[in-house]
């Protein structure tokens, strides 16, 4: 049995087939890295598994049970919670008052969020701007506030959409140590991103995906030796 | 929430107290009944006002419709007191009812939609609920208007029953905003989808707000029903929307006491200015665009930031 | 029965010319729709001042009426345009930082904007009806079985080569391309050289010019008052959304269609309630496509 799995997921925009079959599964307490070229399909997959999108066919199975009717309101209280490549935090609220809601969202008591949204708030090196409107946040201290508020309850399986993408070294760094220890401590983690270093160093199992299908899964450094995959970044850079 | 946001809803709630308790106050040195009665009206702004800020100002969701739901209100009891000589005590309670009830179901459809889409509809609704009202004569007595009870002549003794009703609505915002309630409904106003994926139940919270801030409109037109003892389709034209989206932004969006405030404010100053010639909506309508365009947070907002600069 | 069909054909004439009449209405508030995703609730002021324009350049300086078309045509132009330097930059540049919402914004900005013009045109001209002279003193044209006042049948003619011309305008013209590459893609436009904020300029401009027409042709059939713009506003936000939401040719079909289905159903149906159709039709139609006819939903993330 897999934390996530899915199979033959298939989504169509207009005529133009954005995935094509996409079958894969995740373990307990793995931390996987979804690659590919832009316009794979990796955004377009990571919305269905969040809810966001509706697949044309195909199931996603939650601790082996398929989940019917998903929205991202089922998604996150059963476990799948999601991080937004452009950041999604509430902007007039602050950083604290982001976490709290978070978690009261599911279901933590008023104190038991505000004493979690704290440690958090150290945990990622917000302390000296927890007060602050997010909104007045920089994009990198927003992108650390969304992470907090996927982990004010731990996740079955956090979501992540590019978090490295556009920020700053110093602060790549807290994410990434963020990420390990929760990974050491059995979090289970999709990430997508287009930084190859960082996912080499992070992810030992990576899923790599083109023109809307699964070329390779398994270990990171056996799919990116792959040829099918090496062509398809060639043949992306080249188009 | 957390305690500097607590700390803020608290000193809102307290000027808005103290506001009011200023305006309890006026009795003792002004006796013209005229002037209560600008007052009584005023505090009737004060409940559409703070309805329409729960749902615009906290939720996000820009509803046209206020003033209908006053109306709706204001027929509920009087068409009840009217038609079928209900007693007041069941039919001002019924009139509240049928305006949340017509809420939640206006509200239940129209959350799917968004802004524009949301604006859109409801103004239908304020014009085909006025076109209704206003055209059924046999009914309603049309534009005619329709007489209600008046429950008591003692302008004071209506003076207060509206004091201690704006206090209590005041108090319940307040324990409203301060729970979960508040968070989400904030957070959806911010970014919906978002709230979404925090597993937030975004449909049920929009239709939660939609609905009281419609029980407070209803409450504002029941109360002026036997107040005035008159009521009319006038009640819902989209001017008195207008009036109320002035009050609210003029006041201070997204506060506590910013409604308040701008209620009196307004209605005052347009009933100040009425015999100078009525420029009075000139002004606030140019206001509204001042604020919304450079300076959202309003009077209050602007106060705020007076009684915090001297602060390290 | 004859008289019967006489009375159809009579309706069915009337309501294809009060629907060119909202026709070059929506036509304006269609074209910032789909340019902007917005609704300008001051559209319908823009009508008001249109027909205050020709009644005032007619009774008041003496212009030839013939003038005062173009007069209300210019006039509205400019408030349109003025109407977008002023209020609507937010819109398109950093609103995200921004402490509304551009939605919000949009309506709280225009709802206002409504109220000012309402009240200034109240508070500088008068509460008080006037009414414009018509473009000719015919009393009365036999179109067939169907009889009109001379100015009915030649501001007809008016708002017909109008919308004409403004859809060809749109569809050939170098500023036309301009627009409907912006309204289908505001960013890839500006990467190809196309100035945004230009566009918008111009859509309000124009969108200001035709519903002030609209106001000036109509001027002399219905009483002008300071608020005799809710009405055809609201007519044209049944017809946008009945129309496509941003569609042109869409726009004028529902427009011909909503004055049709009004003047019969004010026969047929009931006279009292005939400004109700619509509004009922919109709410809808908004209802049956919950996130508007263009919303597409999910693809946002």
């Amino acid at each position: 049995m897999n934390a996530l799995a899915a199979r033959g997921i298939a989504k169509s925009f207009g005529g133009r087939k954005a995935l094509d079959g996409v079958t894969f599964a995740i373990d307990y307490g793995e931390l996987v890295g979804l690659i590919g070229p832009n316009g794979s399909g990796k955004t377009t997959l990571l919305n269905i598994l969040s809810g966001h999108l509706v697949p044309d066919a195909g199931e996603i199975l939650l601790d082996g049970k398929p989940m019917h009717g998903m929205t991202p309101v089922r998604a996150a209280h059963s476990g799948i919670l999601r991080m937004f490549q452009l950041t999604r935090v509430f902007r007039r609220m602050s950083a604290l008052d982001n976490l709290v809601t978070a978690g009261c969202a599911l279901g933590l008591e008023f104190g038991a969020a505000q004493a979690r949204a704290r440690e958090l708030v150290e945990e990622l090196r917000l302390e000296h701007v927890a007060t602050l409107d997010a909104g007045n946040l920089s994009g990198g201290q927003q992108k650390l506030l969304e992470f907090g508020c996927c982990f004010m309850v731990p996740p079955k399986i956090a979501l992540l959409d590019e978090p490295f993408a556009a920020v700053h070294p110093t602060m790549k760094e807290i994410m990434a140590e963020f990420i390990r220890r929760r990974h050491a401590a059995g979090q289970t983690v999709l990430v997508v991103s287009h930084d190859m270093p960082v996912i080499v160093e992070l992810c030992r199992s990576a899923i790599c995906m083109n023109a809307g299908v699964v070329l390779a899964a398994g270990e990171t450094r056996e799919v990116l030796a792959n040829h099918q995959v090496i062509e398809a970044y060639l043949g992306g850079e080249a188009a | 929430m957390t305690r500097s946001s607590q700390q803020r809803l608290r000193d809102e709630l307290v000027a808005s107290l103290a506001l009011m308790a200023a305006v309890a106050a006026v009795p003792l040195a002004v006796t013209n009944d005229y002037w209560l009665g600008v007052l009584i009206v005023s505090m009737y702004f004060v409940f559409l006002a703070g309805g329409w800020n729960l749902l615009a100002g906290y939720a996000g969701q820009f509803s046209l419709a206020p003033a209908t739901f006053a109306m709706l209100g204001a027929y509920g009891t009087g068409l009840l007191a009217y038609h079928w000589q209900v007693p007041a005590w069941a039919s001002i309670p019924a009139g509240i009812l049928a305006a949340a009830l017509i809420g939640m179901t206006l509200g239940r459809i129209v959350m799917r939609l968004r802004g524009p889409y949301l604006a859109l509809t409801t103004l239908s609704f304020a014009e085909i609920m006025r076109i209704v009202i206003g055209n059924s004569y046999d009914f309603t007595r049309g534009d005619l208007g329709l007489s209600v009870p008046a429950l008591t002549n003692n302008r004071l003794v209506w003076y207060y029953v509206f004091v201690a009703t704006v206090v209590l609505m005041q108090l319940a915002l307040y324990a409203l905003l301060r729970s979960r309630a508040g968070l989400y409904l904030m957070a959806i106003r911010d970014d919906e989808i978002g709230a979404a994926s925090r597993g937030i139940n975004t449909a049920f919270w929009k239709t939660a707000a939609f609905t009281l801030s419609t029980a407070l409109a209803g409450l504002a037109g029941v109360l002026y029903a036997h107040f005035s003892s008159l009521v009319s389709p006038e009640l819902g034209l989209i001017l008195q929307t207008g009036l109320v989206i002035c009050m609210v932004f003029i006041g201070g969006i997204a506060s506590l006491v910013g409604p308040v405030f701008g209620a009196f404010l307004v209605y005052l100053a347009s009933e100040a200015l009425r015999e100078a010639g009525g420029v009075q909506l000139i002004v606030f309508a140019l206001l509204v665009i001042l604020i919304a365009r450079f300076f959202r947070e309003g009077l209050w907002g602007l106060a705020r930031r007076l009684l915090e600069r001297p602060a390290p | 029965m004859p008289g019967q069909r006489v009375l159809n054909i009579d309706l069915f004439v009337n309501g294809l010319i009060m629907g060119s009449f909202y026709a070059l209405m929506a036509i304006g508030l269609t074209l910032i729709f789909g340019l902007l995703r917005i609704v300008n609730f001051a559209h319908g002021e823009f009508y008001m001042i249109g027909a205050y324009a020709y009644t005032l350049a007619a009774l008041k300086l003496g212009l030839s009426v013939w003038l005062g078309l173009p007069v209300a045509f210019a006039v509205g132009g400019i408030v349109g345009w003025l109407t977008e330097r002023t209020l609507m930059r937010p819109l398109y540049a950093g609103y995200a930082s921004w402490g509304l919402m551009k939605d919000e914004y949009a309506v709280v900005v225009t709802f206002a904007l409504s109220l000012l013009l309402i009240n200034l045109v109240d508070k500088v001209i008068g509460p008080y009806a006037v009414r414009g002279p018509g473009l000719v003193d015919i009393p009365r044209i036999a179109l067939g079985p169907v009889m009109l006042t001379g100015h009915k049948l030649i501001a007809t003619i008016v708002a017909f080569a109008m919308i004409i011309a403004t859809a060809l305008f749109i569809r050939y013209s170098l500023w036309g391309r301009q627009i409907r590459a912006v309204a289908q893609n505001r960013l890839g436009a500006s990467l190809a050289g196309i100035d945004a904020t230009k566009t918008s300029s111009i859509i309000f401009t124009l969108s200001g010019a035709l519903a002030a027409l609209s106001g000036a042709l109509l001027a002399p059939i219905i009483n002008t008052t300071p608020d005799v713009g809710s009405f055809p506003a609201i007519k044209s936000y049944v017809i946008v959304v009945l129309g496509g939401m941003g569609s042109i040719p869409g726009s004028i079909v529902a427009s011909l269609l909503l004055g049709v289905l009004e003047s019969f159903g004010a026969v047929y149906i009931s006279y009292d309630y005939r400004d109700a159709f619509g509004l009922a039709i919109l709410i809808l139609v908004l209802l049956l496509r919950p996130q508007g006819l263009f919303g597409e939903k999910g693809r946002e993330v």
